[in-house]
């Protein structure tokens, strides 16, 4: 049951995801891609999602044990 | 075939030419460093996990992609009204919430993170090197903004 719960919980945050970049390119909210370009702006905000996405790569591909 | 038909095929023809001619130069100049990427991500994937050689080929292929996204970096075009970003800072607290949750919680099975979701869908080498070359996609695409 609490394997459901956590994954609904994953379900309604890509559900809501998927809503407001519809939303956004009607023009009522910024798109993912332009609030990435916003952020993205500073440069320490910058060079930290790019060191964060580098992080999230050596993770996913490195850092796990296939079996 | 009338004459007046014959007039109006020319220049469509000829457009044609030049737009399949213009994808075909496009493709040629994509096909192969797509080729050589998704190579690269079928090695690199294979490699052993936890060690050295894994994390450079990783580490390495990732900044030499966000090294080629940033020369090629777009002009600041957006209005920088902050306030149209909130909902996806909110949304992203919201995962990172959920995510934290399972993370602090046991048994994996039962409270999965995204890690571990995502390691039970990269079960095959393909799927592997498939993910790998989007994740290298993306952070040239990242690096350019």
């Amino acid at each position: 049951m609490t394997r459901t719960f956590t994954l609904l919980g994953y379900a309604v945050v890509a559900a809501a995801a998927v809503g407001l970049e519809i939303a956004a390119r009607r023009g009522a909210w910024a798109t993912f891609g332009d609030a990435v370009s916003v952020a993205a702006r500073r440069r320490p905000i910058r060079v930290l999602l790019i060191a964060g996405w580098l992080w999230l790569g050596w993770h996913i591909f490195v850092r796990v044990d296939w079996g | 075939m009338h004459d007046h038909e014959r007039v109006g095929d020319g220049p469509v023809d000829l457009g044609a030419t030049a737009t399949r001619g213009a994808a075909g130069r496009l493709s040629a100049r994509w096909a192969a460093p797509a080729l050589a990427a998704c190579g690269y991500g079928w090695w690199a994937v294979g490699l052993a996990p936890f060690s050295l050689a894994a994390s450079l080929a990783v580490v390495l292929a990732g900044g030499a992609a966000a090294v080629l996204g940033s020369r090629a970096r777009r002009r600041a075009t957006l209005p920088a009204d902050r306030r149209r970003i909130v909902p996806w800072l909110v949304l992203i607290a919201a995962g990172g919430a959920v995510q934290l949750a399972a993370y602090l919680q046991h048994p994996r099975v039962d409270h999965p993170t995204l890690s571990s979701l995502t390691n039970a869908l990269l079960d095959s080498h393909a799927a592997r090197a498939a993910a790998f070359v989007a994740w290298l996609v993306a952070t040239a695409e990242l690096a350019r903004r």
